[in-house]
């Protein structure tokens, strides 16, 4: 899972320990989120969310729905065709 | 900086308080084993009642550990705990493979000691620590 973790904190100008003070978690699971090592669970990305006051969907996103939405679109463009 | 608000409590104080009280816990479980393990010979010549109690103390000691360690694992947050959680399952399953291996070459003569539990125990812990220090640096 990709995520934008990283650009929000810079944005912000806030450094790993502050923002892992802020989710309550440990400096080395914001690196590993930021560095795609680890995926969180539900429950912080929601908090992750809350935070930036963004939906979970323009921090986290799944390459592999990109991939799901291009073929569903290629096959729609296949049926208007036929 | 603004808009950031943390807990009350942090979770690097929680983390440290609860890892401060199970290495408590640890030390006395240890203490109160040597006391079991070696108390009937040096303290009270084998007396029956002394070594109950030991027995007894060494138990409730290692229930007050045990339970140290699964707040300690509560309190760690969610990759930590993975990581914790991964060396714990790792460590089990080197406990339920060797011990038979270990007893059939001592059986037929193939190592020159006594497979004591002992081994088995100094064995759990080398590869507790290793999967942690593994896991750690996996995520680093």
């Amino acid at each position: 899972m990709k995520n934008r973790l990283k650009v929000l904190r810079a944005e912000r100008n806030w450094t790993q320990a502050e923002l892992a003070d802020a989710l309550d978690v440990s400096r080395q699971t914001i690196n590993a989120i930021e560095t795609g090592k680890f995926d969180p669970s539900l429950p912080l990305a929601f908090r992750a969310a809350r935070l930036f006051a963004l939906r979970i969907e323009e921090i986290f996103h799944d390459p592999a729905m990109d991939n799901d939405r291009s073929n569903l679109a290629t096959e729609i463009k296949k049926d208007t065709y036929v | 900086m603004s808009q950031l608000k943390s807990p009350e409590i942090g979770y690097c104080l929680r983390v440290r308080t609860s890892t401060i009280r199970l290495a408590r816990w640890t030390g006395l479980w240890v203490a109160a084993t040597a006391l079991m393990s070696f108390g009937p010979v040096f303290l009270w010549n084998k007396a029956v009642v002394f070594t109950l109690f030991a027995v007894g103390l060494s138990v409730a000691v290692g229930a007050g550990m045990i339970l140290a360690n699964k707040n300690y694992l509560a309190e760690l947050d969610e990759l930590q705990r993975k990581v914790y959680l991964d060396a714990l399952a790792i460590t089990v399953g080197v406990a339920v493979i060797v011990p038979i291996p270990y007893k059939v070459l001592e059986k037929y003569a193939v190592i020159p000691f006594h497979a004591d539990v002992e081994h088995l125990m100094m064995l759990m812990s080398l590869t507790f620590v290793v999967s942690l220090i593994y896991g750690t640096r996996r995520y680093r």
